[in-house]
């Protein structure tokens, strides 16, 4: 029953994106106007219809729904009854036609565009929309009936119930998804040859918010797999992370693109191409994951045709962007000179970086694909290409965001130079001399040094602005500024934290101390909790730091009873310059094997990464 | 010259997609994981008989014929679906062997399974820890093993067979 509801639904919501278009070609009076809206909203109404009917579904454990069958089990908490609707193929399909038409209807309240643009766009919107519809529902019908009687379900993939990962999804699609927009927009933009500065401004909101988006749930995803995962690290280049990667990269080159839009009038055409590139990418990621071409930890059920359906996606939606693109691309009267030295060729100078930062990840994704096809031998590219790749193609952005708070917009002039010189020197004379002294990698120097640079010079410039602007419009002459001393942050983060990483393996019985670093560790008791839809062996350790108590430290694994599977729970201790990170491994002779990772300013990138957050939601709603 | 730029992603889309289809259209899906043991010996085991404790065979044993190992389980719904089919390949190929293995299930159930769907197989062997599933590498259930009349391992499949795979991928393995 709820199963019809919710395909109902489906359906209706489809039929009445046909008339959203339809009655666009039929804009000869107002009474068609009127129409266009009603069916907009209709639409989402019966979206959401049709997601909360397989909520509900999920939530009343209905196993005769065959997703609810195959992904639920009566005896998980409700909450991962409810993100369990998103936690399977079909159902987080189901999920990204909801963004999408959320999206098309918080835009048609947009009010600064002109009437047509804005049409135009949600048409396009509703093409893209019942393209994934259609997908939804031929090949990734979530409402399908269960052909066996069964009054209980197979369970969700443990490793999924976890709070973070819970909102992690839905996160991340309102980033990825949301790229959807951002094509409708170019190409409506395109079409109409409309790309004004109002576009301009639109255009940037929403960018930003879905990049911000993006940003969120990516951090969000690694976040989970740092403490869940129990690997020790928060990244691992999986197949998975670096489709979500790609479209960020380009997000991150389009929202700065838009702002020397803004100043410049130019770089038209490559703003256009970015907005289709994002999504373009999201696309090409959706394939990669959901075809099963690609194998990583985020497994979602293999099946060939859908495989087959996206890739035709992919090519018609893109395909079409790109020749609609070639025509109709903007002519710029005016010549860039990158050689003159100024913000925005240090802009486009970043822009070029990311894009080839980009071309790379992309390449290490797909080249075990073209080595099957070509060779017929099956490989995988791992973190030691993306490692000794992508790093190096970084560093000359960093080193260009940490030159660019001296140089000024228009002019070729070098702004209060001197006092950047001295700073950038002193910094450097000192990281070289504490990094002598104690433990000195080349990375480890170039990272933290790259990262000192950005925020010294970000706060020189900060502290510039307020002298000569006296706190007046604080955030609107400093916004940028902030989210670069985030990025600094993250970096030096990110660098300590994978290279000055310290990992040792114990051997620990009850009541024993271990020591290390200037931790010890002892083992108060093990014991085994029977939780309601999974066994967990927790051990109690008690953290001393120089004889003095630090806390106690729960680690555990957990058996989960339905799916047979078991996780590990890392223990974390978080400090703000150290975490102290312990992994329960197996057991033998009544002896523990322990593993204690020392990840150095793990903290640093979270908070790095909300100082970026912070800055972009300012600037969405700065004026 | 400014305008070849313009054609450059849609090359590139397009070489991307070519790729991918032809990935695609080769079957090389994930279902079918390379296995190390494909065209190698059958390594031995002892299967213990699930309607007889006492009854214990070695694969040894069984040299000479085709032999056709599946996977199984009480608690697999895909089983449950490619279960009929067995009763087809029975009645074509009379002369090969079916073995099924129960792999990690609980003996009576597993009883119950093939007292209320039927009974294929030839000889149905357990593996309540999964010991010679991992002897054979089995990703997920079901999986199905042709060896050959010389032990040796030729085809393998992994998830539930449908009809398509029979007629088009184990005529060959089974004639």
């Amino acid at each position: 029953m709820i199963s019809l509801i919710g395909f109902s639904g489906l359906i209706l919501s489809f039929i009445f994106n046909v008339i959203v278009i339809v009655s666009y070609y039929y804009k000869i009076n107002q009474r068609f106007n009127h129409i266009f809206y009603l069916a907009l909203y209709c639409s989402l109404f019966f979206m959401c219809l049709s997601f909360f009917a397989l909520m509900f579904a999920y939530i009343s454990s209905d196993f005769s729904n065959f997703n609810v069958f195959q992904n639920s089990h009566s005896s998980k908490p409700l909450l991962y009854k409810i993100t369990g609707t998103w936690g399977n193929h079909e159902g987080s399909m189901l999920l990204w036609l909801l963004i999408m038409s959320l999206y098309n209807v918080f835009f048609s309240f947009n009010i600064t565009l002109e009437d047509h643009v804005r049409k135009l766009t949600i048409v396009f919107q509703s093409f893209l929309y019942l393209c994934f519809s259609l997908f939804v529902i031929l090949t990734s019908n979530p409402f399908l009936v269960n052909s066996i009687d069964s009054n209980e379900g197979l369970g969700l993939n443990p490793i999924l119930q976890d709070p973070a990962l819970a909102i992690h999804p839905p996160v991340l699609y309102i980033g990825y998804v949301g790229f959807s927009l951002i094509l409708s927009l170019a190409l409506a933009g395109l079409i109409l040859n409309q790309l004004d500065n109002l576009w301009i401004q639109v255009i940037k909101r929403w960018a930003m918010f879905c990049w911000l988006m993006l940003t969120g749930g990516i951090a969000l995803g690694s976040y989970w797999a740092y403490y869940e995962l129990g690997w020790g690290g928060w990244w691992f280049w999986d197949p998975v992370e670096n489709v979500s990667l790609m479209p960020w990269i380009t997000g991150l080159a389009l929202v700065h693109s838009l702002m020397i839009t803004k100043q410049e009038q130019l770089l038209k055409r490559w703003v256009v191409f970015l907005s289709i590139l994002c999504f373009s990418l999201s696309i090409l990621g959706t394939f990669l994951v959901r075809s099963g071409i690609l194998t990583s930890v985020h497994s979602f059920a293999a099946d060939a045709s859908r495989g087959i359906f996206i890739l035709i996606l992919f090519l018609t939606i893109t395909g079409f962007s790109f020749i609609i693109f070639i025509l109709k691309s903007p002519h710029s009267n005016k010549q860039i000179n990158l050689l003159f030295i100024n913000k925005t060729s240090a802009l486009i100078i970043n822009n070029i970086v990311m894009l080839i930062a980009c071309i790379t990840i992309l390449l290490g994704t797909i080249y075990p694909i073209i080595i099957e096809v070509l060779t017929n031998k099956r490989m995988s590219v791992g973190a030691p290409y993306y490692n000794s790749t992508v790093l190096p193609i970084l560093l000359p952005g960093f080193l260009i965001m940490s030159i660019a708070p001296m140089l000024s917009w228009q002019s070729n002039k070098l702004d209060k130079i001197k006092n950047y010189i001295y700073i950038l020197i002193v910094i450097s004379i000192l990281t070289l001399l504490i990094t002598y002294l104690t433990k000195f990698n080349i990375w480890g120097f170039t990272g933290t040094i790259l990262g000192l640079w950005i925020i010294a010079a970000s706060l020189l410039s900060i502290l510039h602005n307020c002298l000569k602007y006296k706190f007046k419009k604080f955030f609107i002459y400093n916004n940028a500024l902030i989210a670069h001393m985030g990025v600094g942050i993250m970096i030096i983060g990110i660098t300590f934290s994978s290279i000055f990483q310290t990992k040792n393996n114990f051997t620990i019985q009850t009541g024993e101390i271990v020591n290390s670093g200037q931790y010890s560790l002892q083992l108060k008791n093990l014991k085994i909790e029977e939780k309601n839809n999974f066994q967990e062996l927790l051990g109690i350790f008690l953290l001393h730091k120089k004889n003095e108590f630090l806390t106690t430290i729960k680690s555990s694994k957990r058996y989960y009873y339905v799916s047979k599977v078991i996780t590990t729970e890392a223990g974390i201790y978080h400090d703000w310059f150290q975490d102290f990170y312990l992994v329960l491994g197996n057991e033998k002779n009544n002896k523990w094997s322990i593993t204690i990772y020392h990840n150095p300013l793990v903290s640093f990138i979270w908070i790095g990464v909300m100082i970026m957050i912070f800055s972009g939601m300012v600037g969405i709603f700065k004026r | 010259m400014n305008k070849i730029f313009l054609f450059v992603p849609l090359i590139l889309v397009m070489l991307i997609s070519i790729f991918c289809l032809v990935f695609l259209l080769q079957g090389k899906d994930p279902s079918k994981p390379p296995s190390a043991l494909l065209y190698k010996n059958l390594p031995d085991f002892d299967i213990i008989n699930l309607f007889d404790d006492a009854d214990v065979i070695s694969n040894k044993d069984l040299k000479g014929r085709i032999m056709l190992i599946n996977f199984f389980a009480s608690w697999c719904s895909p089983c449950k679906v490619e279960h009929p089919l067995f009763f087809e390949i029975k009645k074509k190929y009379p002369n090969i062997l079916l073995i099924g293995i129960d792999y990690k299930d609980k003996q009576e159930e597993a009883i119950n399974y093939l007292n209320t769907m039927g009974n294929p197989y030839d000889y149905v062997g357990m593996d309540n820890k999964g010991l010679i599933g991992l002897e054979l590498g089995v990703f997920g259930l079901p999986e199905t093993f042709i060896v050959n009349s010389k032990g040796i391992i030729t085809y393998k499949h992994l998830g539930p067979l449908t009809k398509k795979i029979i007629t088009n991928e184990f005529a060959p393995f089974i004639q």
